[in-house]
């Protein structure tokens, strides 16, 4: 069995205890057969964290080719399995999104991260999480200093109900399925608005108030963030669905003046951003970003990233992509 | 903390790459010293791979703890994989799963080879049997023919989809096949399915001799076993919710599944005494 191939390499590390597993996708110009060879040394590597409980290669194998493209870009990139997921040893908590919610995951994200900063030589790390591995993003990324920026892919930021209740299935069940499911479902979205509007600005009560502590601590600072948000069940664009808190206003806000987020709304795409125009769509608007806020000095030639604005808090509207589907694999898709 | 060298070398499970024509197959060996048995896992087909990781690779390290040596793979142009699966047929994959069968069986010492696969896997893995690879085989939830496993994960797929949708936006499953059968490809979890696959799919099946144990069990000289999983298996078996159903306990699964193998290694070295005396 091979260790390596030409643009790839098997690594393991030990954290805290664990041994975790992953794949090092090489830099276009890094030509030697280990990652820890240092001729990155003047550029940030990327991370890819799991997304609840897929393995690495994530919904429809999307971090792979998302990896694999910014390895052609230039930057060293990599994807772990956290402890107890896919590959790597340990056994996961069977309370998962709680865990995750807590930012259980962050001290071997950081751990993971701290590593390849040390044995790697690069300048840092930009972490990559995608829905549950947003939220471990985040609490990783305020847990090591190193960390020089994150792509979060349709982040959350309360604390979703693991599994809803069956009656309330059912009667969403019916809902969609009825010629009176739509304007009832809409009739029930007005009274949820209403009851938002009398609450003024208070966050909802499950919010994730310690995320939301560690984002303004993050966010704040200036670190660069892109977000990127799916469309949701009766939503449009970046805008919540009808009687939903507007978490991502609210995050913006707490940014404040010095924040550096740019949020991007994909449309026809879904939660996992996997099918084609998603997955298409995230990667021309993160190269752009990347190369915006980590320019190389020896930039792959043929490579064609979107200019980007680089720091101040912006939304920068919506990717237009071509097919919709919804995204089966992720727990939390229309929660 | 470890260096990775240390950490390679301590390991019991190695993972890495085989070379085969335009791609790499990742595959990770859950290493034994003295095995009683080895067994190469045939696993699920594209996004059944991705909800039914974590009690696949549990399974694979239930068997280790009990001396048997275990092979899993990812199909060429799924996962770790590389390969574009647009471009793959069944017959690439039925190849691989010779490649890695030889692989493991030749390696030393000696021990039976068992072959166990889930869904299409059961598919390859019972049709490489058929053509006298392994000296046993698990079948886990075998559909009758690779369409079959199609199907099952099209639907799936589907179901989930109308969740999302209202009225007249919903498709239904043989809206898709249409499309399918008309030339179009189809995004199934992020995974492209092309109509050259679909049509594929419906002369590849399991051998008529081992589509049921009951019946054929006497007729074959190597021991096989087929277990239809139900839902109480999810997510190996239909249903269940990636990040709650994979985490469970699947001990109850596991280890009459073990003790079988263990038996199908027994068996297999008996006869293999016999044939020697004889």
């Amino acid at each position: 069995m091979l260790k390596y191939t030409d643009t790839r390499e098997l690594i393991s590390l030990d954290i805290l205890g664990h041994r975790v597993r992953g794949t090092y996708h090489r830099s276009f110009d890094d030509r030697t057969s280990s990652w820890m060879s240092g001729t990155c040394a003047d550029r940030p590597a990327v991370l890819f964290l799991n997304s609840l409980a897929l393995p690495r290669a994530a919904t429809g194998d999307s971090a792979v080719y998302w990896a694999d493209a910014f390895a052609r870009l230039g930057y060293p990139t990599f994807r772990f399995d956290l402890p107890g997921l896919g590959d790597s040893d340990g056994q996961a908590s069977t309370d998962l999104l709680d865990f995750i919610n807590g930012g259980g995951f962050a001290p071997a994200a950081a751990g993971i991260s701290k590593e390849l900063v040390e044995r790697g030589g690069y300048s840092g790390v930009v972490l990559v999480g995608h829905c549950a591995g947003a939220v471990t993003a985040s609490f990783a990324a305020a847990a090591f200093k190193k960390c020089k920026g994150m792509i979060l892919l349709d982040p959350y930021f309360y604390l979703p109900v693991a599994k809803r209740p069956e009656s309330r299935e059912k009667l969403s069940g019916w809902a969609r399925h009825s010629a009176l499911g739509r304007p009832l479902s809409n009739l029930f979205d007005r009274v949820k608005h209403l009851k938002l509007f009398l609450r003024g600005s208070a966050l909802p009560g499950n919010a994730n108030t310690r995320l939301l502590r560690k984002w303004k601590e993050l966010s704040s600072t200036g670190l660069p963030i892109l977000l990127f948000k799916a469309p949701g069940i009766k939503a449009q664009g970046s805008k919540p669905r009808v009687g939903e808190f507007d978490y991502l206003e609210h995050v913006r806000k707490l940014a404040g003046r010095k924040g550096n987020l740019v949020m991007k709304s994909i449309e026809d795409s879904d939660h996992s951003f996997a099918n084609r125009a998603g997955r298409e769509a995230v990667r021309r608007d993160a190269e752009g970003w990347m190369t915006a806020h980590f320019p190389l000095t020896n930039p792959q030639a043929h490579t064609k990233a979107v200019s980007f604005p680089s720091a101040g808090n912006k939304w920068n509207g919506s990717s237009r992509a071509m097919v919709a589907t919804p995204n089966p694999d992720c727990a939390l898709e229309g929660r | 903390m470890a260096s990775q060298s240390q950490a390679e070398e301590q390991s019991t499970e190695r993972a890495g790459y085989f070379e085969v024509p335009g791609a790499h197959l990742y595959a990770v060996l859950h290493e034994v010293e003295q095995p009683t048995a080895r067994v190469l896992l045939v696993g699920p087909f594209a996004s059944e791979r991705h909800n039914t990781y974590i009690p696949w690779v549990r399974w694979a390290r239930f068997l280790a703890e009990r001396n048997i040596e275990v092979l899993r793979y990812d199909y060429r142009g799924i996962g770790e994989s590389t390969g574009a699966l647009e471009e793959l047929t069944f017959e690439d994959w039925s190849q691989d799963v010779q490649l890695l069968s030889n692989w493991l069986a030749a390696r030393s010492p000696k021990a039976p080879l068992i072959l166990h696969g889930l869904a299409m896997g059961a598919v390859l893995a019972g049709r490489a049997f058929h053509e006298g690879i392994g000296d046993g085989l698990l079948m886990w939830s075998p559909p009758l023919s690779a369409n079959l496993a199609l199907r099952s994960t099209l639907t799936r797929w589907v179901g989930l989809e109308q969740i999302f949708k209202f009225g007249g936006d919903r498709r239904s499953a043989s809206d898709y096949v249409r499309e399918l059968e008309q030339g179009s490809t189809l995004e199934v979890d992020g995974y492209e399915w092309s109509t050259r696959l679909w049509q594929e799919s419906f002369g590849f099946s399991v051998p008529e001799l081992l589509a049921d144990d009951q019946i054929s069990a006497d007729a074959c000289e190597r021991p096989f076993k087929i277990t239809r999983l139900g839902k109480e298996a999810a997510p190996l078996g239909r249903g269940g919710s990636v990040g709650y159903d994979d985490l469970k306990d699947f001990t109850w699964l596991f280890k009459p599944h073990f003790e079988w193998i263990a038996e199908a290694a027994t068996k297999s070295n008996q006869r293999k005494q016999n044939a020697q005396i004889h």
